[in-house]
């Protein structure tokens, strides 16, 4: 790993920690010893090319795959018992279109742990909060199929919100938004992240993105960790340039 | 009022009424989350491995009219496999189903095959088309126990089974236990199809399943409201088209699916999404 300047132990409570985490499909190893962690409010990217296993590391972090080594921790508990203090914004390319649902709908299942068949007022009074948060006061009671790519993603922002997580993952948040609609999306997760000081793992290719938003990043290539340090360090010309050689490319792209 | 009268003044056809309309309801309440979660082929995949289960069950010998008893089992199995499949993510969703499928099909024709030469000969008509004017009051209990069951099983699960619908990935993180809702909805699809397949036949079972819910999800605003308007044009296009059948003295079980065609039509011209 090149060496960067990392977060100091001691200074801030871990919210984030991952172990000497390996995962295995098959015969092929898709991650070796991943190993971080992240302290109170801190933004941290994860980039690298295409395969290098952000994905992967995605699903383990969010218990969809189990590692076969290592572990992973939120506030010092397993995800098993910390999904509560996990907000997720997925990936939304592909979005089901037909399920009729509105944006208050989701987010109270995201409150609830189930699909609700009637909302609350107090359920709907803390949807429109969070919703305002995000931009998205009015889009309450949209349907889903309604709303644009933006309007989306502030919704599943608002759905991860509503819990008050201690850290947010976000998974390529602004693929399909338009460039008007990422900046947006990105300023109002910075401003979040800051005020609350809620930590953060953005996973993009987007470089604009991580300008925006980054206090550290983390770069992945072929499942292991090649550098974790501040933003300019890893993306200033020299070390992006010997980090990008081998996968030309890769990371990251200017849409 | 002759439309209604003349007809259910007869025993069978107040039998077939309320077997078609049960079954109607049935196949479309579960056929919400089938269309929803976009198997829509799996209501075919699953007949044909009734088809399988009916033919083991004449195979070795049971009467009949009791090869339901030996299909349910069966299908239930090729059922999991399914979900176990799908939920390996090895191959897709219609893949899978297009395999166990024609596994189950050749299966069916193998074991009718073996049977000895003297055993009593199968009438295939009514296993593909099914046999509603004939159904006999034993069915109708069968059929109404089935559906009470899946009531309940749904009312217990339906906000859990919605969330899943809506999104597995997510409502897993919300602690909602997807795999085991997974392999439970597609046990009771499969039931439902094996309890439905005397009535409406192998052929025309999956769009009892598929029709009456993808209309329903053109036109609700919610999975609820869904629910209850694909039961309800699967109860009354069962009953229409069995009347109309019955006037036109033409085969009911098409009739009754050229009805909910035409009901799907009328969604599509009011559709909301």
């Amino acid at each position: 790993m090149l060496a960067f300047t990392q977060p100091v132990r001691g200074e801030l409570p871990s919210v984030f920690e991952a172990k000497g985490v390996r995962v295995e499909i098959g015969d092929h190893t898709i991650l070796h010893d991943v190993t971080f962690w992240i302290p109170k409010g801190e933004f941290v990217c994860l980039c690298g090319p295409n395969g290098a296993g952000k994905s992967t590391f995605l699903k383990a972090v969010l218990g969809l795959i189990e590692p076969s080594a290592g572990t992973i921790e939120v506030l010092g508990k397993p995800m098993d018992e910390a999904h509560r203090s996990v907000g997720y914004v997925p990936q939304r390319k592909g979005f089901d279109r037909s399920f009729p649902a509105r944006a208050v709908d989701l987010i109270v299942a995201a409150i609830r742990g189930k699909w609700p068949l009637r909302v609350r007022e107090a359920e709907r009074a803390r949807a429109i909060e969070v919703l305002e948060r995000v931009g998205g006061a009015g889009l309450v009671d949209k349907e889903l199929v309604q709303l644009s790519g933006g309007e989306t993603q502030r919704v599943f922002l608002a759905r991860a919100l509503v819990n008050d997580p201690a850290l947010l993952i976000l998974d390529e948040p602004t693929a399909g938004v338009d460039a008007k609609g990422r900046a947006e999306f990105m300023d109002i997760l910075a401003e979040i992240s800051a005020s609350d000081e809620l930590a953060a793992i953005l996973v993009t290719h987007n470089l604009a993105a991580v300008a925006r938003t980054a206090e550290r990043v983390i770069y992945l290539q072929d499942g292991r960790i090649s550098a974790w340090g501040l933003p300019h360090e890893i993306l200033g010309r020299k070390s992006f340039e010997a980090l990008h050689a081998s996968h030309a490319g890769g990371f990251p792209d200017e849409d | 009022m002759d439309f209604f009268s003349e007809p259910l003044s007869q025993a069978f056809m107040v039998h077939a009424l309320v077997a078609g309309t049960i079954v109607g309801g049935l196949c479309a309440l579960v056929g919400v989350f089938v269309v929803q979660r976009g198997l829509a082929f799996i209501g075919d995949g699953l007949a044909h491995a009734a088809f399988g289960g009916i033919a083991l069950g004449l195979l070795i010998e049971v009467a009949v009219e009791n090869a339901t008893l030996v299909a349910l089992p069966f299908t239930v199995l090729i059922a999991l496999g399914i979900a176990y499949v799908l939920r390996r993510g090895h191959v897709r969703g219609d893949v899978a189903v297009g395999v166990f499928f024609s596994v189950s099909l050749a299966l069916g024709v193998l074991f009718l095959g073996l049977r000895p030469p003297e055993a009593p000969p199968v009438n295939i008509e009514s296993v593909l088309f099914g046999s509603i004017l004939a159904i006999s009051p034993d069915d109708l209990w069968l059929v109404g126990g089935v559906a009470a069951a899946t009531v309940i099983m749904l009312g217990l699960t339906w906000s859990r089974l919605a969330y899943m619908t809506f999104d597995p990935e997510l409502a897993a993180l919300s602690g909602v236990p997807v795999a085991s809702l997974e392999y439970m909805l597609l046990a009771l699809v499969a039931v439902v199809i094996v309890v439905s397949v005397e009535t409406v036949g192998i052929a025309l079972v999956s769009s009892f399943i598929v029709i009456p819910a993808a209309t329903a999800s053109m036109v609700g605003r919610t999975l609820t409201r869904v629910a209850l308007i694909s039961t309800a044009l699967g109860v009354g296009g069962a009953a229409v088209g069995l009347l109309a059948s019955y006037h036109l003295n033409v085969a009911s079980g098409a009739t009754i699916i050229l009805t909910l065609g035409l009901l799907f039509a009328v969604g599509l011209a009011v559709r909301r999404r």
